[in-house]
């Protein structure tokens, strides 16, 4: 905040305060009452305050350089989630290392796979950013959402979790090959847990992997199970199902012990602590998978504006803490700038109309 | 036995006590407050627990979630309105109880059953963790679609005298359940271009609509023809159960520790069938079952231990597999994922003193949330006498700030004054509220159970008699709803065999 904001309020403080003190004083029977004076003091005080914080959250900076008010990260679900979960520690990075001056602060908006929190950000302005994930491609292809990822200013794109496929120990294949010919030959007799709901990056990654391998979409029994990854995995112990396709994240622990096998991962090259698992590639399914998530804001953000994102986010990723949540989440550094993310999402966009096609979801 | 001990030594630390008591104060607070439930509260904690020993911030975290089932109750007992769906069971008996002018007694009887539920089941965590996590593998869609069979088949044996309304009730439930995304085919049902409704209806809302709201409405319309009975009932003097009505509880409250803490490690299943469950059985195995509903101590007191043993049965899945088995404790993964813990099958071996520090600290809080519960029954009491003019006012706003945590959006403002409504109208035309809410609860699950069920199945009903847990679980439904049939008809022969040798 700079010198000019400032006097502006503390002269708005004043004038408030005065008013105030003034308008109760007229009022003297009121004031006859004992124990009132401490009362009066404190709802003087309460406004003071709220009209303080109403204040600089609302000032305009006297250059007008962007940012010039309280950030606002929008994740799209509830506390707790992926999303949420992003949210918090984009904001959490970026005050701690001072990235960014102004406060950030994180909104939930939950519901409809992202769409409510979606729509909310398209009617905000700069200072508002959102969360996303590929359901901002999948909900308009699938006909769930009028908005598309052109209606919003691509930011960057994070991180990334890899996809698994995963059968229970003693389940007779050796590899994903194996799964995918018995499908072909009895398509009834496998079921194959995901969750929570179809259209996700869950089911269309074995959509596309099982399309490769010439089986048709049609005959790849879902079961879904609306807990998402926890209750696929708990199925898949308890041969409730004969295979899962799910983030690597749910089934990695389980594997490590012993578990269950995970088939094939979906990542570019083998992975850290899991060098015993074929790349989907390595078997001969030639696709890369990312279950990515990124950071967006409201549609027409200015040149100098995305420049800022640019700038702050891509220091952000190269911090220690950035490292360390990676880590923790078992997820990839996956950080393109604004421009790249731009043209992934044209490149995902084709292939997520193709593979919501093959999938028989929308008629 | 070396990481219990260890476990112990690491929940006797003061920083830790202090955290299980602060965890647990807080619980029994939003546990009271309708619409706010234990998964709201360890959601707003998460940031604070960002710099906690991982230790310490799940002691806190669990500590608020058992914390919440004692206090879920005293809203439901005194006003009620349950705070949360585990909750439901206590307005049974418990409301009744407190028109009585027994509120102290229902409140203190209720803390004593959660912490004799909540003692006996972390016995439970300790000796038998490991071999029911693998059963509770054992169920599949089958079987979960059986369970909650068995809980629809005990609301029937709430709504004795009113089957029928009963049974209107749970059909709109049951509809209002199929509201959202049909996850089997992604189509949305019911949904009427709302992007907010494509995730269905809250049953939290429904329950702070039909059960605050509603009541708040309904008390409205009478409030002026109650004000003398009001008068009658301002003695609530006593603040601990009598000798005779413990006598009556102490073997439901230890029947239902055990079918809580069961039902509790089934992923999904909590806290609301468990307590449903056991209420349904203590009103068959009672011989007084015409007093369940006006007010029976043995009605709250079972349910209560239930729940509580049930969140502590919850804790299984997510140490043993990494898998949620609430809405809770799947938070808690979240946060515990943050810190660097991942829950899963290693983490016994993996860090033991965290695992066994938590068990150690169920103990620590669940005697402390005994005391401070029994501490709160005597204020708790005087929101009796708050005039009505202030109290419900109150509820409202509560209600109101309650819905918005939900999902923090105003859309479900309008959902829950219709269900408001809807409640009042339910209320004057005399229709039982908890059936509706409870086909709420289970109905979404058991629709789609039963259809992956018969996917897997490829169509074939045989699967519902496949495993010997989906016979048994048919049989306790067939049970649990024929039994007061049969009892019927035994009396009857015996009234009819007395009348012959007489006659």
């Amino acid at each position: 905040m700079n010198l000019i904001d400032f006097k502006f309020l503390i002269d708005n403080f004043k004038k408030t305060f005065t008013f105030i003190y003034s308008e109760f004083n007229i009022n003297s029977e009121f004031n006859k009452i004992r124990g009132v004076d401490i009362v009066k003091k404190l709802v003087v005080f309460v406004l003071a305050v709220l009209i303080l914080t109403a204040c600089s959250s609302n000032s305009t900076s006297g250059n007008g350089e962007y940012p010039t008010k309280n950030i606002e990260v929008v994740a799209p679900a509830s506390p707790g989630g992926g999303w949420d979960l992003t949210a918090r520690s984009v904001q959490k990075i970026l005050k701690d290392n001072s990235l960014v001056d102004n406060n950030i602060n994180v909104i939930n908006k939950p519901g409809g796979g992202g769409e409510v929190g979606w729509s909310y950000l398209h009617t905000k302005d700069s200072h508002y950013l959102a969360v996303n994930s590929s359901l901002l491609l999948t909900n308009h292809f699938l006909g769930q959402s009028k908005l598309t990822y052109e209606d919003f200013t691509p930011l960057a794109t994070l991180a990334t979790e890899w996809q698994a496929i995963a059968v229970s120990v003693d389940a007779p294949y050796e590899n994903i090959n194996d799964l995918f010919e018995d499908i072909k030959n009895d398509p009834a007799s496998i079921k194959i847990g995901v969750g929570p709901g179809l259209g996700n990056d869950d089911h269309l990654s074995f959509v596309q992997a099982a399309g490769m391998r010439d089986v048709a979409a049609k005959d790849l029994n879902f079961l879904v199970y609306d807990g998402g990854g926890g209750d696929v995995v708990t199925a898949l112990l308890g041969n409730h199902v004969n295979a899962v396709t799910t983030s690597l994240s749910e089934v990695k622990e389980q594997h490590i012990a012993g578990k269950l096998k995970i088939l094939a991962v979906s990542s570019e090259d083998r992975l850290e602590e899991l060098e015993d698992v074929p790349t989907l590639k390595e078997e001969g399914i030639d696709m890369v998978f990312p279950h990515w998530r990124g950071i967006m804001g409201p549609p027409d953000m200015t040149e100098e504006e995305i420049k800022y994102w640019d700038e702050k986010l891509g220091e952000m990723v190269k911090s220690e803490e950035w490292a360390e949540l990676l880590t923790n989440n078992d997820w990839d550094d996956f950080y393109q700038n604004s421009s790249d993310t731009k043209a992934f999402f044209d490149e995902q966009a084709e292939l997520y109309k193709d593979l919501i096609g093959e999938s028989g979801l929308v008629q | 036995m070396e990481g219990f001990v260890e476990g112990l030594m690491t929940a006797i630390q003061p920083i830790n006590i202090i955290w299980i008591v602060i965890g647990g104060f807080l619980g029994t607070v939003v546990g009271m407050l309708p619409g706010l439930g234990p998964a709201t509260a360890v959601a707003v904690l998460i940031p604070v627990t960002f710099g906690m020993d991982p230790t310490s911030a799940i002691i806190l975290m669990a500590a608020i979630y058992y914390g919440a089932m004692y206090g879920g109750s005293r809203s439901s007992i005194l006003l009620n309105t349950p705070g949360d769906g585990s909750a439901i069971a206590a307005t049974f008996d418990g409301y009744p109880m407190a028109k009585k002018g027994q509120a102290g007694q229902a409140m203190a009887i209720s803390a004593v059953a959660s912490f004799i539920g909540g003692i006996l089941a972390t016995f439970g965590f300790v000796a038998l963790a490991k071999p029911l996590a693998s059963f509770a593998l054992q169920f599949g869609p089958s079987e979960y679609f059986l369970l909650m069979l068995l809980t629809l088949s005990a609301i029937v044996s709430l709504s004795t005298g009113k089957m029928i309304k009963g049974f209107i009730a749970m059909c709109l439930g049951l509809l209002l359940s199929t509201i959202g995304i049909d996850p089997q085919t992604g189509v949305h049902r019911f949904t009427l271009g709302m992007p907010h409704l494509a995730e269905g209806i809250d049953f939290l809302i429904v329950i702070i609509g039909i059960y605050a709201v509603g009541e708040v409405f309904y008390n409205f319309l009478t409030i002026y023809k109650e004000k003398k009975k009001q008068k009658e009932n301002q003695d609530m003097g006593k603040t601990w159960f009598t000798k005779e009505q413990w006598k009556r509880s102490k073997w439901p409250i230890l029947r239902s520790a055990p079918l809580g803490f069961i039902v509790g490690v089934l992923p999904g299943a909590g806290g609301t069938i468990a307590s449903m469950i056991s209420y349904s059985t203590e009103k068959q195995l009672s011989k007084k079952p015409e007093e369940f509903g006006k007010g029976a101590v043995e009605g709250l007191a079972a349910p209560e231990s239930a729940n509580n043993s049930a969140s502590v049965g919850a804790m299984i899945p997510l140490l043993t597999m990494g898998i949620p088995g609430s809405g809770t404790t799947a938070v808690m993964l979240g946060a515990l994922i943050m810190l660097g813990v991942r829950p899963g099958p290693m983490l016994f071996e993996n860090d033991p003193v965290m695992v066994w520090g938590l068990i150690n600290s169920m103990f620590i809080g669940n005697i402390a949330l005994v005391i401070i519960n029994v501490l709160l029954v005597g204020l708790l009491v005087k929101v009796l006498h708050t005039p009505a003019k202030v109290l419900y006012p109150l509820i409202i706003m509560l209600a109101f700030i309650g819905t918005y945590t939900l999902s923090y959006s105003t859309v479900d403002f309008y959902l829950l004054l219709l269900f408001g409504l809807i409640g009042l109208v339910m209320k004057v035309l005399d229709f039982p509220i908890a059936p509706l809410v409870l086909a709420l609860i289970v109905g979404t699950d058991m629709e789609q159970n039963f259809r992956m069920a018969l996917t897997s199945s490829n169509g074939s009903l045989s699967i519902f008699f496949s495993s010997g847990i989906s016979v048994i679980l048919m049989i306790l439904t067939v049970l649990s709803l024929c039994y007061p049939l049969i009892l019927k008809l035994i009396k009857n022969r015996k009234r009819k065999e007395d009348q012959t040798i007489s006659g």
